[in-house]
């Protein structure tokens, strides 16, 4: 219902320039003193409307506000979270170092702590199992450190360890707990020596990960075939290795409480909007949760909208994808443990092209990708309209094809709209089977689908042909979008307009449609309005929207995007064989 | 404040089922009725319907259909009109009769000719399912009954016989071209012009026609057939052009899409074969001495499609000649028809409103008289025809011969 309600009021436009997130609080309160909406706390929940709507997020927030008090007693205890940063300092004695590690991990056996005499200096080595790399560790740390050394370098044991021993290349010298620890779950190595209150940290990070191997969800057939692997570190190589700019930028940031998990926010610096990174900056550092799952969690987190079946963040496994959009301005949020990176802003027409749209020719990749769109459309309002067809406007049907379709609905013993629905649900069980079934028993269950539903239903007659031909149709066309997060937005609002044709027919179609595109264009993605540049319309970034235009047309990056720096190319950019000026003057060259 | 809440989401979560299905109607419990035909009730009172029902299940092939039945059912009605006849029906018929897939209108020769049938276009026209684009045809010789009950060989729906046969020849032929209720109201309505409507007849025995067996042979016993362009006054049936006359009236109207065209030479009768390809036809009028003159201009390319003599069709001069002498012949052949029509003074070409739009004072005397008027309008034609190709061949092969 609230969904409904929220298609039905438009939203109001958000300024791009409120963006910027010191100031948008006092403009929204402004706002608020004018009297016209209510924003200043709406629009961080993702909810921004006219004050009726305001009024029922807080009819709302009231029925939730039980929980709310519970969480707030959660917080008391989470306050002796361990994850929680202890910043006392390292003590000079190694033994009761080494014991306390032992005391706080719980003696858990996959922390390695092996002692090593420098000389006279006692000290020990401490690393995870499994996390730090003990080829490194041998090679490069105990090795040098067991050598035969003089006895002047061993006057200084910290500075020779620092500088000359630990062969690592980065290091660092830690003094509080809360930073080794992390560093130690990191995968680094901590080399203590006694008497000395600080320690040495060294990048040993390593252990098993999976290799990068070919994308499993966005094919390509001609792009490349690299994808993101759930290592963060390898997933930067990867975007890095494709733009060579020392203004590809890379900030890092931990959250979850418990879970620490690394974040990475990529963009280029003069060409991604200051205020859209600040803006990620700040939804990022409001995070407080315990656990981050992975990007998905992020997404959820951060998007400007919750209330909404679409997708406002984009997501991808292809760094060749990540690396068009950084260039294109936009910000890339990497997750440690998810092969999926998040991009934003995130714009409605951005679900519809694929990443071999810029690897073949235009006109081939315009008319692919119209296709999609009209697949789009196809797997939303597709069973609705056999619903709306078959049982309101019977007179727009060809005669012929009415009259074979009455012939097969003859002996159906439901009505058109129950018939969908079944037929729809079932099809959705078993999709959903079929997903999540061990991969060899999936197989089976297809065949049993498609043996159950398309043969045994029809012959027993429960359901008629027409009917095994729309949902197969609207199936096979809700797969053709190139994002998922797009298509099960289709999905989902299928049952709704199916709903709404059952008692409105077309006219319920047309009235549902209608207010997803009021909501479409509603939307905001970091500011940016979802359904740009199609709405508003902009003249200048058409050359990617519906129609895909030659390459060379791609002079300016998306406007509202990267607001500044929009110029891509150099002038005249269109192939073509020499002209006949440039020809004689290259001859004349020759000749000299 | 929550209450007030509760509530209004409750009344607004209700808005959508508040439609309440209206207007809502499965497939199956329409009855579509594929043609409707009108008859003369009993003793001149009121009216027949005669509902050609499809049976959906015999009509398609494949697993769901294919019974074996008849494709059609029939069903009859009576009223004082139309919509009283038609609700009379539900009597019989166990489904909704549902009129948007109605392509032909079939009414009976005899209640055109007694009663006329202004009474039966405003239902037609007024009933929003009804379509305005469903052809209008007359039972020529029998009844809309007889007419709507025979089976057919080649279509399984009767239906489709009428209004394919009546495509075809108007392709083809050229002897008949599509009215729907929309034409015909509007030559109804128009002072200066008359409906026509197609004529079918049932040529057989007419009474078999409703029987499996009149389709179980290779030589139907009942055929239906095009004949002829009914000429309507007033709203009433007043005569019939058949043939070449009503391919004159075709003509005339431009709808002309295709036809055949005989020519003699050097006395041999009918030794050339001309089929048209593209016709145009523009009719103006002048007035000379407060006197109208029609003026009916066509324009023809065709191709040679037979020469049974032999005759040398590379030479210009004889192309030119085969020309002249296709002019004259549909020349004659139009004029042929103005006449006839003028003798029934009934103006189906529309004359009258070309005079309207030429000289709207004029018309405005005219038109009082416009029947008697147009008996004696002067009408030239002129016709252009040009030949554009002779098959593939050039001269007949009876030139080699000599």
């Amino acid at each position: 219902m609230f969904l409904f309600l929220h298609f039905v009021i438009p939203h109001r436009l958000i300024p791009f320039h409120a963006l910027n997130a010191g100031n948008l609080k006092s403009i929204f309160e402004k706002l608020d003193k004018t009297n016209r909406i209510g924003y200043s706390n709406q629009y961080w929940l993702g909810v921004s409307s006219s004050k009726s709507e305001a009024g029922v997020m807080s009819f709302l927030s009231r029925m939730f506000s039980k929980q709310q008090k519970k969480r707030q007693d959660d917080n008391i205890r989470q306050d002796q979270d361990p994850g929680k940063p202890e910043d006392l300092p390292i003590l000079r004695d190694h033994k009761d170092n080494i014991n306390r590690i032992k005391e706080e991990l719980g003696n858990s056996t996959d922390v390695v702590i092996r002692e090593y005499t420098l000389g006279t200096h006692k000290g020990a080595i401490v690393y995870f199992d499994g996390l730090a790399d003990s080829k490194a560790i041998s090679d490069f740390v105990l090795e040098s450190i067991n050598e035969n050394h003089t006895e002047d370098v061993l006057n200084e044991p910290f500075k020779f360890l620092l500088e000359k021993a630990v062969a690592l290349g980065d290091i660092k010298v830690v003094r509080d707990w809360g930073k080794t620890y992390q560093l130690l779950l990191s995968g680094e190595t901590i080399i203590f020596l006694d008497g000395f209150n600080k320690a040495i940290s060294g990048s040993t990070r390593g252990g098993e990960r999976r290799a990068i191997s070919e994308p499993t969800t966005q094919l390509s057939i001609r792009g490349p075939k690299d994808a993101f692997t759930e290592s963060i570190r390898t997933n930067t190589a990867l975007i890095r290795r494709r733009i060579k700019s020392p203004n590809l930028w890379l900030e890092s940031m931990k959250i979850g409480r418990v879970t620490q998990t690394d974040i990475g926010i990529m963009y280029i610096k003069g060409i991604a909007n200051e205020k859209i990174v600040e803006e990620i900056r700040t939804r990022l550092n409001r995070i407080d949760m315990d656990a981050i799952g992975g990007s998905g969690y992020i997404e959820q987190l951060i998007e400007d909208q919750t209330w909404t079946t679409f997708p406002t963040t984009y997501h991808t496994e292809r760094p060749d994808v990540v690396a068009s959009q950084l260039v294109e301005g936009r910000i890339a949020i990497i997750v440690d443990g998810t092969p999926f990176v998040i991009t934003a802003p995130a714009l409605f027409i951005q679900f519809f092209q694929a990443p071999d749209d810029y690897y073949f020719r235009f006109d081939i990749s315009t008319g692919i990708r119209l296709l999609r769109i009209l697949s789009f459309f196809l797997a939303l309002i597709g069973p609705a309209t056999y619903v709306a067809a078959t049982t309101f406007h019977q007179e727009m049907i060809p005669t012929t094809m009415a009259i074979a379709i009455a012939a097969q609905r003859e002996n159906v013993p439901f009505p058109a709209f129950v018939e969908a629905l079944i037929m729809e649900v079932v099809f959705e069980i078993l999709r959903e089977a079929g997903l999540r079934l061990p991969r060899a028993v999936g197989q089976a269950v297809s065949i049993v689908g498609a043996l159950v539903i398309g043969q045994a239903a029809v012959q027993a007659g429960f359901v008629s042909p027409v009917m095994v031909i729309v949902v197969s149709m609207t199936a096979i066309a809700n797969f053709s979008t190139p994002s998922f997060a797009m298509a099960i937005s289709a999905r989902l609002l299928r049952f709704v307009l199916m709903g709404i044709a059952t008692f409105l027919g077309f006219y319920g179609i047309s009235l549902g449609l209608i207010f997803m595109f009021l909501h479409l264009c509603s939307l905001r993605s970091f500011g940016i309005p979802y359904m740009s540049p199609l709405a508003p319309f902009n003249i200048h970034n058409q050359q990617d929207a519906l129609i895909r235009f030659p390459i060379f047309t791609f002079t300016e990056r998306p406007h509202l995007i990267s607001k500044g720096n929009i110029v891509r190319t150099g002038t005249n950019q269109k192939p073509g064989p020499p002209k006949k000026s440039e020809n004689d003057s290259a001859k004349k060259g020759d000749q000299e | 404040m929550k209450r007030t809440w509760k509530i209004l989401l409750m009344i607004i979560s209700a808005v959508p089922f508040l439609g309440g299905c209206w207007n809502q109607k499965e497939l199956t419990d329409l009855a579509f009725v594929m043609a409707l035909g009108v008859d003369r009730g009993e003793n001149g009172h009121g009216y027949k319907l005669t509902f050609q029902i499809v049976n959906p299940g015999n009509v398609t092939t494949g697993q769901m259909g294919g019974g074996g039945g008849l494709p059609i059912a029939v069903y009859k009605s009576s009223g004082v009109n139309l919509t009283d006849a038609s609700r009379n029906a539900t009597k019989e018929v166990s489904r909704q009769l549902y009129y948007a897939h109605t392509n032909v209108v079939v009414i009976s020769e005899k209640l055109a000719k007694k009663e006329g049938i202004s009474n039966i276009l405003d239902a037609l026209d007024r009933d929003p399912v009804f379509r305005t684009t469903t052809q209008i045809i007359i039972a020529r010789g029998t009844t809309a009954e007889e007419m709507l009950s025979t089976l057919t060989i080649l279509d399984k729906l009767p239906v489709n016989n009428i209004t394919k046969s009546l495509d075809v020849t108007e392709n083809m032929l050229g002897e008949n071209t599509k009215i729907t209720i929309d034409d015909f109201i509007s030559g109804f309505v128009s002072k200066g012009k008359h409906p026509i409507a197609n004529g079918f007849t049932l040529v057989g025995k007419k009474n078999k026609g409703k029987y499996k067996s009149n389709i179980d042979s290779t030589i139907p016993e009942v055929i239906i057939k095009t004949d002829g362009l009914a000429i309507f006054k007033k709203g009433k049936l007043t005569g019939w052009i058949d043939g070449k006359e009503a391919r004159g009236a075709v003509w005339v109207l431009d709808k002309v899409k295709g036809t055949d065209v005989n020519i003699d030479w050097n006395g041999k009768n009918n030794a050339i074969n001309l089929i048209t390809l593209r016709s145009k036809t523009k009719v103006t009028a002048i007035v000379k001495n407060d006197k109208p003159v029609i003026t009916v201009s066509i324009e023809n390319e065709g191709n040679v499609s037979q020469a049974d003599l032999p005759i040398k069709l590379t030479d210009p001069d004889v192309i030119g000649k085969i020309e002249r002498k296709m002019e004259k012949s549909i020349q004659k052949e139009v004029l042929g028809t103005i006449k006839a029509a003028q003798k029934q003074r009934s103006d189906i070409f529309g004359f009258g409103d070309v005079i309207h739009r030429t000289d709207p004072k004029l018309w405005k005397q005219l038109s009082k008289d416009w029947d008697n008027r147009f008996a004696d309008l002067q009408v030239n034609v002129k016709v252009d025809s040009y030949l554009r190709r002779s098959g593939i061949r050039t001269n007949p092969f009876s030139v080699d011969l000599k």
